[in-house]
């Protein structure tokens, strides 16, 4: 797996697969009476087609090397999944803080002080939101 | 003199009080998005979209529309102080970079400030006189004609964003797939919900959007760790008469040019400038300064820029297909407000469309004045550090995906496709081609369905009716076209290197 062309292409035949398959489950009917299976079978088999020939043509091309970092993205994800369940099962404000926090992470260089400020502009604003524009954030 | 007539109607729309703020907002929120990294003017559009929700229909597309060519002002500004590219400014980098680097930041600031006026200008002109016309065109257009113009669209799009025809055609496939999930319209069936009731009414547009666009761009900026360090020199703005007289003709050129590249399929701000650029290095008068820092460079580019930018509004308008992926966007908000673009939308609402090619006017004047007595105060944004910024961006994307059904859950979905953006964009695929395909996914299917019943299921008429025939026939050129092109080159590369290189086995196990 070392190769981005390759995995372009694996990536795609697998998405392919995911919905022609699942198409297959829903009625195709015929061209002229289309069933909702037709459509995504078609666009999907187009798609494995096309998953194909990327893994054939990687073959002929020079290999480039996927270069994936998951650290950043695993924290900005975290952040945003915490925000979301803490919103729920406390409220938006806690949301935030937390968010903040956990997101400073990935910055260059970690600061309370400054997550502390941005905290408070962020809680200023959400006010803001809900009080100004009508929004219905579960902030407390 | 019908133009003038609705054009008067349109001031009077878009002069009232209510208007002309959004449209100060539309152009002020434009041009700091043109100016910040890591929010683009489709993740901009997508963040507002559910903000929209309270505003009247009227105001609020004239304020998203100021974001879009307000982002195309001020994008230039970043890339001609600190040589900053966006998504759209690449060419500003050369001239207007080389400019600063000679001490002559001011009269590049003034340049494509008043050259993006004039390209604006120019393409409301073409717009005005346009998209009615085009509109009554649209009315010949058949379900096959509409399914063929848009794969030529998605064609379009995808080498213009990609470079590369397949991986922009796969997006557009695997944005088309994504746009099927949810309640199939015409049998009701349930379709990829995988029995989750949250996905029976389909995948969230702005949770695609903001996961792809908002979140995969700030981690990217995120691994970057790139260190900006903010323009403190000294801005002249005022330039001599010589110098004003040779942004003239460089704008005027880049003003015809981007307001033509703007109607055509896929095409839209990037193509338009780089195209700009390369007349002006053929036809202007001081052709052998180009590249080295003069008024052309940066001229004609800004121009055509701004050109394309408010002409890529004449296919959505006038036959209701978007061309890119912005508009796509435009077109959301559109029908988030109940409206159907199309050919019916100018005449069955005038107001809105008249009213919003006068705010384009207006919010010209706005950004004029934003860009070009007031740019020195837009530099000290660049002082906001990044660390202060990414936590605030992700709250507005966290908001921004809840307001639309006031749902928690919907947060988990955004995260999913920041995770599917990421993926991609490592992967080196724009993700512009999917987000197209995702909006207009549902039309091509059920423009194809009827197309098919109208013909009894044969393939037939989309060869044989003149629309769609000759549609058709421009991508299957330009297919051969790529295929040729991708034959000649392994040939000539295989036959200069015998021994493929092998890859050293590093990076492999970063996860």
């Amino acid at each position: 797996m070392n190769d981005r062309n390759l995995v372009r292409g694996l990536v795609l035949i697998a998405i392919s697969l995911v919905f022609g398959l699942q198409s297959l489950r829903y009625s195709l009917g015929d061209f002229s009476h289309a069933g909702p299976g037709l459509f995504p079978f078609m666009v999907s088999s187009l798609l494995l087609l096309v998953g194909v020939t990327m893994v054939v043509r990687a073959q002929f091309v020079e290999r480039v090397h996927p270069d994936f970092k998951f650290r950043n993205i695993a924290i900005v994800l975290t952040s945003l999944c915490g925000f979301a369940l803490i919103s729920r099962f406390v409220n938006m404000i806690a949301g935030i803080v937390f968010m903040v926090f956990f997101a400073s992470w990935a910055a260059t260089s970690y600061s309370v002080v400054r997550n502390l400020k941005i905290c408070a502009g962020l809680i200023a604003i959400a006010f803001a939101f809900q009080k100004l524009l009508g929004l219905s954030l579960p902030l407390y | 003199m019908d133009v003038l007539h609705n054009l008067a109607f349109g001031f009077e729309h878009a002069l009232t009080l209510q208007n002309l703020m959004f449209c100060a907002i539309g152009c002020t929120v434009g041009t700091l998005v043109g100016l910040l990294p890591g929010l683009g003017p489709l993740a901009t559009i997508s963040l507002l979209l559910p903000l929209t929700y309270s505003i009247p229909t009227g105001g609020a597309l004239i304020m998203l529309a100021g974001i879009y060519y307000g982002a195309q002002y001020g994008d230039s500004v970043s890339a001609i102080t600190m040589k900053i590219p966006h998504a759209s400014s690449i060419v500003a980098c050369i001239d207007g970079y080389q400019m600063t680097l000679k001490g002559k930041t001011g009269l590049a600031l003034f340049t494509a400030g008043v050259s993006s006026f004039i390209g604006g200008t120019v393409a409301i002109v073409v717009l005005s006189f346009l998209a009615p016309s085009l509109g009554e065109v649209a009315f010949l257009f058949g379900p096959a004609d509409y399914c063929a113009l848009m794969l030529v669209g998605f064609v379009c799009v995808s080498f213009v964003t990609t470079g590369s025809l397949l991986n922009g055609i796969a997006m557009c496939m695997v944005g088309v797939l994504l746009g099927t999930i949810g309640t199939d319209v015409t049998s009701g069936a349930q379709r990829f919900t995988m029995d989750m009731p949250f996905l029976a009414d389909g995948v969230g547009l702005v949770s695609v959007a903001l996961g792809c666009f908002g979140i995969a761009e700030i981690t990217k900026n995120l691994d970057n760790h790139e260190d900006r360090s903010p323009f403190n020199g000294k801005i002249h703005l005022i330039p001599t008469w010589a110098e004003f007289k040779r942004i003239i003709p460089s704008a005027l050129r880049g003003s015809a040019i981007g307001s033509f590249l703007g109607i055509l399929p896929g095409g839209g701000p990037v193509i338009a400038q780089f195209a700009a650029y390369a007349v002006d290095k053929k036809l202007s008068k001081y052709k052998h300064e180009i590249g080295t820092g003069a008024i052309e460079g940066v001229a004609g580019q800004a121009a055509a820029d701004e050109a394309a930018a408010r002409t890529s509004f004449i296919p959505l308008m006038s036959i209701g297909i978007p061309e890119n992926a912005v508009m796509a966007l435009m077109m959301a908000a559109f029908i988030i407000k109940g409206i159907q673009p199309g050919p019916n939308m100018i005449s069955g609402h005038p107001d809105l469309f008249w009213g919003l090619v006068a705010s384009m006017w207006i919010g010209n004047c706005f950004l004029l004045i934003l860009n070009v007595p007031l740019v020195r105060y837009w530099l000290s944004v660049f002082k906001i550090p990044y660390n202060v910024l990414f936590p605030a961006i992700l709250f507005f994307c966290c908001v921004g995906t809840y307001s639309v059904n006031n749902n928690l859950d919907d947060i988990f979905i955004t995260a999913t496709f920041g995770l599917m953006g990421y993926v991609f964009m490592r992967l080196e695929m724009d993700a512009a081609p999917l987000l197209l395909g995702f909006i207009l996914g549902p039309m091509l299917e059920e423009n194809f369905r009827r197309a098919m019943l109208l013909s009894r299921g044969s393939f037939i008429p989309f060869l044989t009716r003149p629309i769609s025939g000759t549609l058709i026939g421009l991508i299957g050129l330009f297919i051969a076209w790529q295929l040729i092109a991708f034959v000649l080159q392994t040939r000539k590369a295989s036959a200069s290197r015998r021994i493929p290189p092998i890859a050293p086995e590093v990076g492999v196990a970063k996860e």
